[in-house]
């Protein structure tokens, strides 16, 4: 803890750098409230960005329109840069949106903050029974005797059958209640602990596994002293001490009749008066599931960390990806000198991943234009007079998000129906927005319209009505 | 250029299903789990009905993708038509799938997280190096989009998300974008250069 060193943390830690930041208070708070409070371990960009919102909102009303200026989003892409480094930006696999989780490092910056604010621990009691317990345990994992071992067991039966004896005599020792609270507050304590464990260990894990990555990438010797030197690497995630602890834990929790004796006892220890008195954290009841949730995060990280490695190291890639990068250097070297006048026209040649198969038939026949009806058979209440301004608020549909709208839709999908599009995407203008989607349909070669089906669309306009429209059902096709 | 039809039905119609999803286009694991799993029950059997129609079949399951190939033509038979279709691609398509590769083995080295998603300003600052030094930048900037798009029709991006801002660029790229082919490109490269320096005189 020397000068130099605490100088270099204060510049380099995100930790610290959380704690001097401008804005600490807002960042902690919002991070707090998003992960720690409610032991999430991942958010979708959306979700985060509309809760900083919020409060960004709530700040604002107070403070006024200067503070935070930014949208929600760069907020988001800041914090998660590698010069600040309090959330970590992920696409997990299937996503379509980045997801975000605190690193471990704000989550230490964030639980210290917490520590200022929280009652002081109550006793030391259970703090000594605990380390008297851990010092057992150990001498007893290490003892190499077998006669010791009986003796120290046996000692252990007489104390639980004079123990047994009591209690049949009726006379039982219940705990007192500065001891509940004792224990309680460190049960609280080492439960929230372990969620931020989980972060760590996934830390942990990134790490290994990057170390092991830049190892291969840039190795000079030959393959087989790679895969010598590696091969431990293979499984360094697995078989690190952390990762074996991790598995202990693991397989500790799985178990459904520790699970269940875990929450039944938890529960009566929170219905107890004096646990009531300190006000516990109602998601502590259910925090076995919350760790469940989080190790199985941890679990399918170390997963797909082996399975990607061990991909890395298969030879072929291994062999090509080094060929690759040799001729990538060629490439650009080529590139930049022929910057001044690149390569008209067509240049390369790629086979297509897709057979060239378009039959004539596959383009659509002639057929004959359908006449659209205006029907307005549920018009029910024409009672009041029309407002003829109405005639004159025209609004404008824009086409070209509409067409985005059908695009998005089918991104993911090979056919959508009108009716599909409008339930991603509802409509904004009514029933002029219908008569686009329509258009575009029809303008459209790889859309049908079928006139001997229809659907229905419902909405709200501008005054609040409910309206409803019946259209021939229209198909919009990748 | 991934379709994910919806699930196959689990009887004999599987096979026919694999064939015709193979066609359309690339076979993904993790964007149609169903065709893969089919894919990989009835790969034998695939390869044979591809076989008769001059197509060989590219099946890595570590990467987990597929995809169809033009077969080599055996010497002494009479060479079929082609049904995989070459494409052009101009000079500029041609970089960026090339440095999209390198991201994809940088990407790989470094081990972050399995997906390699960017932004279209990092797809831009990714080509910006080689860009002629006195342009009209709007008119490159309508090209590099161009390039973007058609990267996109080729299915070696993907965008993610609503905004249209970001894209993935998908790991099928290097079964496309091999040693071969950038071999290829770099001797091509190579000739146009010596080429120019011919006909300026050796100023290049």
């Amino acid at each position: 803890m020397d000068f130099a060193t605490l100088e270099a943390l204060r510049l380099k830690h995100p930790a610290w750098r959380l704690l001097v930041a401008d804005h600490a208070p807002f960042i902690a708070s919002l991070l707090h409230q998003c992960f720690i409070e409610s032991h999430a371990r991942a958010l979708p960009r959306a979700e985060l960005a509309s809760r900083l919102e919020a409060l960004r909102e709530g700040v604002r009303a107070r403070r006024g329109d200067e503070a935070f200026p930014r949208e929600a989003s760069a907020y988001l892409d800041e914090w998660a840069a590698d010069d600040a480094g309090w959330l970590r930006k992920f696409y997990p696999p299937g996503a379509e949106e980045p997801h975000f989780d605190l690193t471990p490092a704000a989550e230490r910056a964030i639980r210290w903050l917490e520590q200022l604010t929280e009652r002081p621990f109550l006793g030391t009691e259970s703090r000594l029974l605990t380390v008297f317990q851990l010092v057992r345990e150990m001498a007893d994992g290490i003892e190499p005797d077998p006669a010791a071992r009986v003796r120290e067991l046996e000692r252990r039966r007489e104390a639980l059958d004079a123990e047994l004896a009591r209690a049949r005599a009726g006379r039982l020792e219940r705990m007192e209640d500065a001891a509940l609270k004792d224990r309680f507050q460190q049960l609280a304590d080492t439960a929230r602990g372990l969620m931020a464990d989980f972060r760590a260990l996934d830390e942990e894990f990134h790490a290994l596994d990057r170390k092991a990555r830049e190892r291969i990438a840039t190795w000079e010797g030959t393959r087989g002293e790679l895969l010598e030197a590696v091969l431990g690497e293979r499984d360094a995630i697995s078989d690190s001490d952390p990762g074996r602890s991790f598995q202990a834990f693991w397989s500790f929790l799985m178990s459904p009749e520790r699970q269940e004796a875990l929450t039944h006892d938890l529960e009566r220890v929170l219905a107890h008066p004096a646990v009531q008195s300190l006000e516990p954290d109602a998601r502590l009841a259910r925090v076995a599931f919350d760790w469940l949730e989080a190790g199985e995060h941890t679990q399918r990280t170390v997963a797909r960390l082996s399975g990607q490695l061990r991909r890395f190291l298969d030879d072929r890639v291994w062999l090509e990806n080094r060929r690759i990068l040799q001729l990538l250097r060629g490439i650009e070297r080529h590139a930049l000198a022929l910057r001044a006048s690149p390569p008209g026209a067509d240049f390369m040649a790629l086979d297509g991943p897709a057979l060239a198969l378009e039959l004539p038939l596959e383009r659509p026949l002639f057929v004959p234009p359908s006449h659209a009806r205006m029907e307005d058979a549920e018009a029910l209440e024409a009672g009041e007079d029309v407002p003829s301004d109405a005639l004159f608020s025209l609004t404008t549909v824009d086409k070209g998000r509409l067409k985005d709208n059908v695009r998005a839709v089918l991104r993911t999908r090979e056919q959508v129906s009108l009716a599909e599009v409008v339930r991603a995407h509802p409509l904004q203008h009514g029933l002029a927005e219908l008569v686009v989607y329509l258009g575009l349909a029809s303008e459209d070669r790889r859309a049908s319209i079928d006139d001997a089906r229809t659907q229905d669309f419902l909405w709200s306009d501008a005054s609040g009505r409910r309206r409803r429209a019946t259209l021939p059902l229209v198909l919009f096709l990748r | 250029m991934t379709t994910p039809l919806p699930n196959p039905p689990a009887s004999q119609d599987a096979l026919s299903f694999v064939l015709v999803s193979l066609m359309k286009g690339v076979v993904s694991r993790d964007e149609s789990p169903g065709t893969w799993q089919a894919l990989l029950q009835s790969s034998a059997r695939v390869r044979d009905q591809l076989g008769v129609l001059g197509l060989q079949l590219v099946l890595d399951e570590a990467e987990g993708h597929a995809f169809l190939r033009q077969r080599a033509p055996v010497d002494g038979a009479p060479e079929l038509p082609r049904l995989v279709a070459r494409r052009q691609l101009g000079f500029g398509v041609s970089l960026l799938l090339a440095l999209l590769r390198k991201k994809l083995a940088e990407a790989d080295a470094s081990g972050e997280g399995g997906r390699l998603v960017l932004r279209r300003a990092e797809l831009r600052e990714l080509v910006q190096l080689f860009q002629p030094e006195v342009t009209n930048e709007a008119r490159w900037m309508d090209r590099v989009e161009a390039d973007i798009e058609k990267a996109v029709t080729l299915g070696f991006l993907r965008p993610v998300g609503e905004g249209a801002d970001a894209f993935e660029v998908r790991r099928i790229l290097k079964a496309f974008v091999d040693a071969q082919w950038l071999g290829e490109f770099e001797q091509r490269l190579a000739r146009y250069r010596a080429h120019l320096t011919q006909t300026s005189g050796g100023e290049q």
